[in-house]
């Protein structure tokens, strides 16, 4: 059967290696959900895609 | 391309007065919401089934509300020679029917026989061809005549009137457009005082996805579009059952919480599962990552307890019974004409004060 592993999968893997990241990201939107915008929390968000990209490079 | 106006005044007014009645409105037969794209559905379902594997794997949820469906058949004393399974998958429903032990309020170490002695024939009907034949070569099987249809439309029943004793349908109702209309062929189908039974994915279904989703598409895109399906609520399933003729009605809802190690997972279930999303105006193309990224992270923050081990993910299961109008059936009787209180089988009335 497929030995490759699915994108998705693959995307799982590095996203669980920023939990800090992600939290404080998480953090953020949900401190003030009533009023989402665009880029609300881009600061958070960009620190978080850094180790997301960074840690798809290592696997 | 032309406009009205010049429709209008191309037309020979004279004879339009003369000879053609007008009514002042004329409904254009049953108008119809299409929600959900059948076409993608079918595919979904297909596309998911061809991996037996996986689809094998993802079928916990529809057994399991497959076996609770049939458990509430027990309660009813009575044959049933002729059933049909409306929107089978991969006959879950067949396969509960062969499970012995089905009775939960039975003793402990007591076993009860398997449905099918109530049961010995039933009709899967499907509109995917790999997802119904894809278990035909199970043990099962041989426990029970299963007859497998497959219909290019579940909307439109290709069975006579008074021919079922039964019409049973677990987890696919939540994909029919027109379910008004679906349950009145449901109940024309059925014989005279005959019950139908069906469990569908309700109301708050995945409302954890569905809420994370719209504020991940909010921050990142600043806009939302619909990755969860719209599902029917508790209340209007009563009143559509109503609709469609059927009496002695019973609704009940149950909440079905399954945990998940992350969202991709949940995702990925779903979608091996055939049930991804079918929405007619969905957005074309996979999600963004970015998307996918912000939603894990705010499902964590919002429903994640501290020391879970994953992220739960609701189900809200609407079973519902109705049964068709016949003769001698058992009616209610009038209002205000109990002799007894209530009060005096059940005992207390008055809330206790704390």
């Amino acid at each position: 059967m497929p030995t490759k592993t699915r994108p998705v999968e693959k995307i799982a893997k590095a996203a669980a290696q920023c939990s800090v990241e992600a939290a404080a990201y998480g953090k953020c939107v949900v401190s003030d959900y009533n009023s989402v915008h665009k880029d609300m929390c881009a600061k958070e968000f960009m620190r978080l895609k850094d180790c997301f990209l960074a840690a798809s490079k290592k696997g | 391309m032309f406009s009205l106006h010049t429709i209008r005044s191309g037309l020979p007014r004279r004879c339009l007065a003369a000879n053609v009645r007008t009514y002042a409105s004329q409904t254009p037969g049953n108008p119809m919401m299409e929600v959900f794209n059948r076409k993608t559905k079918h595919l979904q379902k297909d596309r998911a089934a061809r991996n037996v594997e996986e689809s094998r794997k993802v079928d916990y949820l529809k057994d399991e509300v497959a076996r609770r469906l049939c458990e509430r058949l027990l309660d009813i004393k009575r044959d049933f020679p002729n059933v049909l399974d409306l929107g089978a998958n991969s006959c879950n429903i067949a396969r509960a029917l062969t499970t012995p032990d089905l009775d939960m309020a039975a003793p402990e170490g007591v076993s009860t026989p398997p449905l099918t002695q109530k049961i010995p024939n039933i009709t899967c009907v499907e509109t995917s061809r790999a997802l119904l034949h894809r278990d035909e070569d199970m043990p099962f099987n041989k426990e029970i005549n299963i007859r497998r249809d497959v219909i290019p439309d579940l909307e439109t029943l290709p069975y006579q009137a008074n021919q079922f004793d039964a019409v049973l349908s677990s987890l696919s109702m939540h994909w029919i457009n027109d379910l008004p209309a679906l349950l009145n062929q449901v109940n024309t189908i059925l014989k005279p005082d005959c019950p139908f039974i069906g469990a569908m994915f309700g109301g708050d279904t995945l409302f954890e996805l569905r809420g994370s989703m719209q504020l991940a598409d909010l921050e990142r895109r600043g806009g939302v579009s619909p990755h969860v399906s719209p599902l029917a609520d508790v209340k209007d399933v009563g009143s559509l059952l109503n609709r469609a003729g059927f009496k002695m009605l019973t609704v009940d809802v149950e909440d079905i919480v399954v945990e998940f190690p992350d969202t991709f997972a949940l995702m990925q279930d779903l979608q091996a599962m055939g049930e991804s999303n079918a929405i007619m105006h969905r957005e074309a193309g996979p999600l963004s990552r970015d998307v996918l990224l912000a939603n894990e992270a705010i499902y964590r923050t919002l429903h994640m307890d501290d020391d879970a081990p994953g992220i739960p993910a609701t189900f809200r299961m609407i079973y519902m019974i109705g049964w068709k109008e016949g003769k001698d059936q058992p009616q209610p009787l009038q209002r205000g004409s109990g002799d007894v209180n209530l009060k005096d089988i059940l005992g207390g009335g008055d809330f206790e004060r704390p």
